[in-house]
């Protein structure tokens, strides 16, 4: 009798139990799974290894796994810090000296524990991040036998790199130096204040010298990588998806804090199967396909979920400065004034875009905003259009447009750029009466036409590398730029942009970068900008995304509920 | 038999030699190189780049190079980090009296200029197979519904069987995969919500693409076999046949149907070909990580190994069953021989 009271005590509890955990009492809390396919596209992700990304989809995943001496706060898009805790800067402005958090460990994801562990050397201490760590990185992108396709970006910010990064100098001149395994100095050839965002992007990151030694190019592959940032990688299904884990060890930093999400998936398709899958309820963010924004904005449940955010990309009509006739400032005046950009966002591209008024992105450091210059730059205009055509002919010495040359127009023929280059086709034919002849191209030979010999008038796209003006005014046309197609050279443009490359107050700046904006889409029209992009998203609900101006998204804030 | 299938896998390596020559020139001579991007990089690190993969030697050179990393074979000794560019395809161990962790090792195809971790090799190992798998079920489905369809059109021939077989065969052959995949991707996929709206890996995720690319081919296979059939059905020996008393099911099993086979076997062989390498638009609706993207990416991406690796597949698996339809020739009709 007594025993089979005891029994029946025990399977109360055990009942007890069953329906504590079911009803989720003592359940633990649901991990939390997002599953997104922002910023990719069909095929596989390159590469993930920072020396060698090139691609937004690539930075993206390296933004999760790895973190740098400083972050970009995807919100402000000022630099924040990463991996430094904090940081001087000499009084000359030129030298840079990290001290970097001494609780950061090298990662990797055990596959047969399920978890995340700490990596330990060979007498079983935790390898920590350290300066060595980071000087390893920057070399290694320096580094000519690396090829690092990114490396000139951070070349002109340490002294010895340029030279290093060509084949001509030694790593031993590079002014990079460890004082010890967390203090990191570098320095630069000129006082730019903005250099420290640039020690922060992918090619300046640390990594894992053991692991890259040993296995080569294969060292990104799960079972050999090492990783420091708010995720670790977690599988990388070639072709399918990348799946990132949370990183427990990761201590936090202000710009980057630890991830709330568990597990992150990133699958590569192409957008358009991306919006299929959505709408099967089986991924939860996604980017919104061109063809589909109208249904997305007609629909009840999918415009309640869409989101519309900042992408630091202007889109804009190239000129060449160089060849006649559109070596005439007013026929290229003419031709930017009479572009209807509100027409052509509205009615063509469809994604919430800003008409732009001038080249570099309003939302980057330095840079006018719409707010700060309502004025500045081009607007759409036919009357000054057709008073600018006139000035132009009488320079030209024609008496008609249809004494001009046929101007042909190219562009690279993929995404919307053909829809594009018909309406401004046609504004233009409206409103000047010239009819410019639609030369659509292969990607690549496109890419490589530009660079050998640019058409009179084409399409060109520039995006950030870093949250600076000078990203754009400096590094495109500066007349040395190798990214000038134009063949646009202006000794005031130059001298403006260099000015406010070392100037260290952020309104001068401002103002200089409007004087050169000036002098770039009006005084001399070596383009016409026409948008600034968008980024256009659906998420599901209970998904929160971080709102992110960078134009990638940072997962390390995303959460759910 | 025997010489014969010699002599014509001797021919293939010439063939093989002369498409390898013509593609390499053909592709070299397209404007825009491997490290052509809209974010232009400089001139020093393209140098460093075309340097890095051969590409600033003469292209003789290059060419060689390529080919004889292919066809000769090398050995090494220790353990080779995992490289993309000594990935060999296949990797023979030798016996201790050649040396220390000896392996023969032969058929680098090279690296990928997309991506430094993978090599031409591991899209072979990787992506074929999955490509192999769904052309073959899309063959089989192609066969199982083209033929019987086709057969019984011709010989309920002008009847209502017929027309409805050819209709629906005409329909196959008019609406293209790149309409009905979106279409069952839309109904079954994002509506029904019954099968995965993409990917690759269970039965399920099968269904919907092998069905999208059979089903094309099935009509192209029914209209030919009706119309062979047709045609065979009307011969003298069809009619000796019936005359000397055979069962109409004798003489349409064993005399009619297996000659009618010959044109349908002609158009099956490329078709397998074609099939397994890889199909760019199913494979790319459908989000599967298969080999047809490689044979259009690589083109406009200009990765010349990738684009010589999917060509030469390609140019191999087509001689390879043009070979095999042959023989089956031979034993269709015995009035084929080869010697």
């Amino acid at each position: 009798m007594a025993r089979s009271r005891k029994i029946m005590r025990y399977m109360l509890l055990a009942v007890l139990a069953v329906v504590l955990t079911t009803s989720g009492v003592l359940r633990a809390q649901d991990p939390k799974i997002v599953s997104s396919g922002i910023s990719m596209v069909g095929g596989d992700l390159e590469t993930i290894d920072p020396g060698l990304a090139e691609a937004s989809s690539q930075i993206e995943v390296i933004n999760q796994i790895f973190v740098g001496l400083t972050a970009q706060d995807v919100v402000t898009a000022e630099s924040g810090l990463g991996l430094a805790s904090s940081y001087e800067v000499s009084e000359d402005g030129k030298t840079f000296t990290f001290t970097l958090m001494d609780n950061v460990p090298w990662v990797r994801y055990n596959a047969e524990t399920d978890a995340v562990e700490e990596v330990t050397d060979e007498s079983g201490a935790v390898r920590y991040v350290t300066a060595d760590d980071v000087k390893y990185g920057m070399l290694r992108s320096l580094n000519p036998d690396t090829a690092s396709p990114y490396s000139y970006v951070l070349a002109p910010y340490v002294v010895g790199a340029t030279e290093y990064n060509a084949g001509e100098g030694s790593a031993d001149d590079v002014a990079i130096t460890v004082v010890d395994a967390t203090t990191l100095e570098v320095t630069q050839p000129d006082a730019v204040p903005f250099a420290i965002s640039i020690y922060g992007l992918w090619m300046a990151r640390p990594v894992p010298q053991w692991t890259i030694e040993e296995n080569g190019d294969a060292w990104t592959e799960p079972e050999f990588i090492y990783t420091n940032g708010p995720f670790a990688l977690k599988e990388w299904a070639h072709d399918e998806s990348i799946t990132l884990v949370k990183n427990p060890f990761w201590p936090g930093s202000t710009t980057v804090p630890q991830a709330k999400l568990d597990e992150v998936t990133l699958r590569f398709l192409d957008p358009g199967v991306q919006f299929n899958e959505y709408l099967a309820g089986t991924i939860d963010a996604v980017q919104v396909p061109v063809e589909a924004i109208d249904q997305v904005k007609a629909d009840a449940t999918l415009s309640a979920e869409y989101v519309s955010g900042g992408n630091p990309c202007t889109y804009y009509i190239g000129f060449d400065n160089t060849e006649a006739p559109m070596d005439n400032a007013h026929l290229r005046r003419a031709f930017s004034f009479a572009i209807d950009r509100q027409s052509l966002v509205d009615n063509v591209t469809k994604r919430d875009e800003t008409p732009a008024q001038w080249f570099v992105y309003p939302g980057l450091q330095a840079a006018p905003t719409l707010e700060t210059n309502p004025d500045l730059g081009v607007k759409y205009d036919p009357e000054l259009a057709k008073a600018e055509l006139a000035l132009a002919l009488e320079e030209l010495g024609l008496s008609d447009v249809s004494e001009l040359p046929e101007i042909p127009y190219a562009y690279n023929d993929s995404s919307n750029h053909g829809a594009i280059a018909q309406a401004i086709q046609q504004m233009w034919t409206d409103t000047l009466g010239i009819t410019v002849t639609l030369s659509p191209q292969d990607p690549t030979t496109y890419f490589s036409l530009l660079s050998e010999d640019a058409p009179l008038v084409y399409r060109a796209g520039w995006c950030q590398d870093y949250s600076d003006a000078n990203n754009f005014d400096y590094d495109v046309f500066y007349s040395a730029s190798s990214q000038n197609d134009t063949g646009f050279v202006d000794a005031t443009y130059d001298e403006i942009v260099s000015k406010a490359r070392t100037e260290s107050d952020i309104d001068v700046r401002r103002d200089l970068y409007a004087q050169a904006e000036q002098i770039l889409v009006v005084d001399k029209a070596a383009i016409a900008p026409t948008h600034w992009y968008t980024l256009n998203l659906l998420v599901k609900p209970g998904v929160e995304r971080a709102p992110s101006v960078t134009g990638n998204e940072a997962y390390y804030l995303w959460d759910k509920s | 038999m025997g010489q014969y299938i010699v002599r014509r896998l001797l021919w293939m390596v010439l063939v093989l030699f002369l498409i390898s020559v013509v593609t390499f020139l053909l592709m070299r001579s397209v404007p825009g190189g491997p490290f052509a991007r809209e974010k232009r990089l400089p001139e020093a690190t393209v140098a460093l780049l075309n340097k890095k993969y051969n590409l600033d030697a003469p292209l003789w050179q290059q060419y060689t190079s390529y080919i004889g990393d292919i066809v000769i074979p090398t050995v090494t000794y220790g353990k080779i980090k995992p490289n993309a560019a000594e990935n060999y395809l296949l990797n023979v161990p030798l016996p201790a009296m050649f040396g220390d962790e000896a392996v023969l090792r032969w058929a680098n195809f090279g690296p990928t200029f997309k991506s430094r971790s993978r090599s031409v090799n591991d899209i072979f190992r990787e992506n074929l197979p999955i490509s192999f798998q769904l052309g073959l079920a899309a063959l089989i489905i192609a066969l199982a519904i083209g033929m019987p369809l086709g057969i019984l059109s011709a010989l309920k021939r002008n009847t209502i069987y017929d027309y409805l077989g050819m209709g629906t065969a005409l329909m196959g052959v008019s609406f293209p995969v790149i309409i009905t995949a979106p279409i069952l991707q839309y109904f079954f996929g994002v509506q029904l919500k019954i099968l995965p709206v993409s990917g690759w890996g269970d039965i399920q995720s099968m269904i919907m693409p092998a069905l999208a690319l059979g089903f094309v081919n099935a009509a192209i296979i029914a209209r030919l076999t009706r119309a062979s059939l047709l045609q065979i059905l009307g011969e003298d020996y069809i009619r000796t046949a019936r005359a000397k008393g055979l069962p109409e099911r004798v003489v349409i099993i064993i005399h009619a149907l297996k000659n009618s086979l010959i044109p349908v076997v002609t158009v099956v062989g490329p078709l397998f070909a074609a099939l397994v390498t890889g199909t760019f638009v199913v494979e790319t609706i459908f989000g599967i990580p298969g080999m047809g993207r490689f044979f259009v990416t690589s083109i406009t991406g200009r990765d010349y190994p990738v684009i010589m690796g999917t060509i030469l597949l390609y140019a191999f698996f087509l001689i390879v069953t043009n070979l095999l339809v042959d023989i089956t020739y031979a034993w269709l009709d015995p009035r084929i021989r080869y010697d």
